[in-house]
């Protein structure tokens, strides 16, 4: 115990606005990661109905219901045996599923789920989160132990706009530094009579990164149960996906060759 | 013009005074009689030929009296007042014959209500229909529903129509009727303890002749000011206003969505098909939870929007992926939904012959005549 421990970063997915794409662009953010080489994993805290395990066809063991009582039964347990792993072509990374019955979900309390979080965050390089559209207990939680909040929006009509921008007034008002919070902008052009430049005048603030509309890329993807990031095709999609991951990592991203060599399954048999 | 010729009947002294001064200051009302002892209201008062009748329901006598009251006035309106509203006993009392309650002491626009505008044709002393409109996850399209569904009711029948927007932490019902709404769900519900239908009256927006809207939080952080509680009371309270009530409510299971659904005779499950494939199996969790009410083929019913093509054969292959009946299906109408809500006007009056207006208005034709759910039309 003498060994210092290290704390992964753990960034959130969250909005206020519903189906911006926070599921999908998690997915491809924890595949991303686990391609360069990173320890990476992916939670689904949309507790009644995630959809991570629908869109990446897993069959969980265990779910976060299980790792609560594990963790309730000895916070010092390890709990990694206990998470569903997903691999596509030597690329790996693990995730904590939501609950299979609704009555779990709703009866999960966010302090242990919290407390999961903290066993997990030192045995990772990444958790990515995967959350709901509201400000419940459990994602003021989230939010507040997050690394970094990707608040997730889309230009698409008044109502949702108006949602984006109490919800974004109302994480300032949680006085988080303000690089802790990263406005990112999904399907930038899709069918809409709604300028940008209008929702960044509402906003009052600049999108931090901006995703552009490919539905069909995006269906394909989910159809298929394989991330965008690893099916092989480059779509423009895919590079702003990348390209994110990069400005989080704060690097430029990484090309297939050099991933293989220092994958995540070769550092744990080094 | 008809004379709203008042006579006051209150067993508290101090009452008596006060809500007279009232009554003799508000405008179009004259307070022709005033008693202490029902027995000589009944006995004494048709000599002033009052055409409303204020009586005190804290009187233990109050259902034989109200008998009594509506023998010897046959043609004078009886409102009920007393220190506090309840459902059971309002409902009681109206069932009695009186036409509405007001908690006392009332203010003259509390009494204007209920002689005037309260008269609609909703306290007729049945009471309303209410539904839930739940969704598992978010941007399943029910405000648009509700909004739309709501107008096309009072439209079809006449009939008055309240929502209630307790969606509470992004309720949109205000945007889409382009409403800025001084007081929403949350003074209604600090007020609840004071309120009486007839007073909760003032906290609807009306839209339209016959809709209005409780409008929803203005932002987030005002969820917790609207108690479970109090949000019972305002439906409570709201079935005796209208004919028809109609709740929005946060996506998912939480405390408002399970009391509002609890409460309702009928909750929608709304489901938006946005094409990846598993909103059938949110249905699915979704009516696990709802089927563990014995009741539940009369009380749960599903509505999918954005269906494309929105043909009976889809309805029916809905059907059967899911495993119980659809009652009603909407077309993908992002463009003109979106444009409307823009505007802060409703799809249903900007194309009203289109496949969207056609749909909802079937619905609500449904939901007004109450038809069989088994029934082979879509």
């Amino acid at each position: 115990m003498a060994e210092e421990q290290i704390n992964g970063v753990i960034i959130t997915f969250f909005s206020t606005a519903s189906a911006v794409g926070k599921t999908l662009i998690s997915i491809n953010m924890a595949s991303e990661l686990a391609r360069e080489g990173y320890s990476v994993c992916l939670a689904d805290f949309d507790l009644q109905f995630g959809d991570i395990r629908n869109y990446l066809r897993l069959n969980p063991e265990y779910t976060i219901t299980d790792l609560c009582d594990r963790i309730k039964a000895d916070s010092g347990s390890s709990l990694m045996p206990m998470l569903t792993t997903y691999a596509y072509e030597g690329v790996a990374f693990q995730v904590i599923p939501n609950p299979n019955k609704l009555e779990e979900a709703y009866n999960l309390s966010p302090e242990t789920i919290i407390d999961v979080l903290k066993n997990l965050r030192m045995q990772y390089d990444y958790i990515i989160v995967d959350t709901t559209s509201m400000f419940s207990v459990l994602n003021l939680a989230l939010l507040d132990i997050s690394t970094i909040v990707t608040f997730l929006g889309i230009v698409d009509f008044i109502p949702t706009i108006k949602n984006m921008k109490i919800g974004n007034e109302t994480l300032r008002t949680l006085n988080y530094d303000s690089n802790k919070i990263r406005l990112v902008l999904n399907r930038s052009d899709s069918k809409t009579h709604i300028q940008l430049k209008d929702v960044v005048s509402i906003l009052g603030e600049d999108f931090y990164h901006i995703l552009h509309n490919d539905f069909i890329s995006a269906s394909e993807s989910i159809a298929s149960g394989i991330p965008l990031v690893l099916n092989g095709q480059d779509s423009e999609l895919t590079q702003e996906l990348r390209a994110l991951v990069a400005r989080y990592t704060n690097k430029g991203y990484q090309t297939t060759e050099t991933q293989k060599k220092n994958s995540w399954l070769s550092k744990i048999f080094r | 013009m008809i004379n709203n010729n008042v006579m006051l009947v209150e067993g508290n002294r101090l009452y008596l005074e006060q809500l007279s001064n009232i009554i003799r200051e508000t405008e179009t009302v004259t307070l022709v009689a005033r008693f202490r002892d029902a027995k000589d209201a009944l006995g004494q008062g048709m000599v002033f030929t009052p055409n409303i009748i204020l009586l005190d329901a804290d009187n233990p006598n109050i259902m034989s009296l109200l008998e009594e009251f509506h023998r010897v006035y046959p043609h004078a309106d009886i409102i009920c007042t007393g220190e506090k509203w309840s459902a059971e006993s309002s409902s009681l009392y109206v069932n009695a014959g009186a036409k509405c309650f007001l908690v006392k002491p009332f203010s003259s626009e509390e009494l204007l209500d209920a002689i005037f505008a309260f008269s609609k044709p909703a306290a007729g002393g049945k009471e309303a229909k209410v539904m839930t409109f739940f969704s598992p996850k978010g941007k399943s399209g029910k405000t648009t529903l509700i909004a739309n569904l709501a107008m096309a009711i009072s439209r079809k029948t006449n009939a008055s129509v309240g929502i209630i927007d307790a969606d509470l932490q992004f309720g949109d019902m205000a945007f889409f009727f382009n409403l800025k709404p001084q007081s929403t769900i949350v003074e209604a519900a600090r007020d609840t303890d004071f309120l009486s239908p007839v007073s909760l009256n003032s906290y609807f927006v009306p839209v339209d002749k016959n809709v209005s809207i409780l409008c929803g939080t203005k932002e987030p952080s005002l969820i917790d000011k609207v108690s479970i509680h109090s949000l019972e009371t305002i439906i409570n309270m709201a079935r005796t206003m209208f004919q028809y009530v109609l709740i929005d409510v946060p996506a998912g299971f939480n405390p408002t969505s399970i009391a509002a659904a609890e409460m309702s005779d009928t909750t929608y499950i709304v489901t938006m098909l946005n094409g990846s494939g598993f909103e059938v199996q949110h249905i699915q969790r979704s009516l696990d939870i709802f089927t563990t009410w014995p009741d539940y083929k009369e009380r749960v019913k599903i509505i999918l929007t954005r269906v494309e093509p929105c043909t009976i054969t889809s309805k029916q292959q809905m059907e059967e992926l899911i495993g119980y009946p659809v009652v009603g299906i909407i077309p993908n109408a992002y463009l003109d939904v979106a444009t409307a809500a823009d505007d802060g006007r409703m799809a249903l009056d900007l194309k009203p012959n289109s496949p969207l207006s056609q749909r909802i208005n079937y619905l609500a034709g449904r939901i007004t005549k109450e038809k069989q759910d088994n029934d082979d039309d879509f």
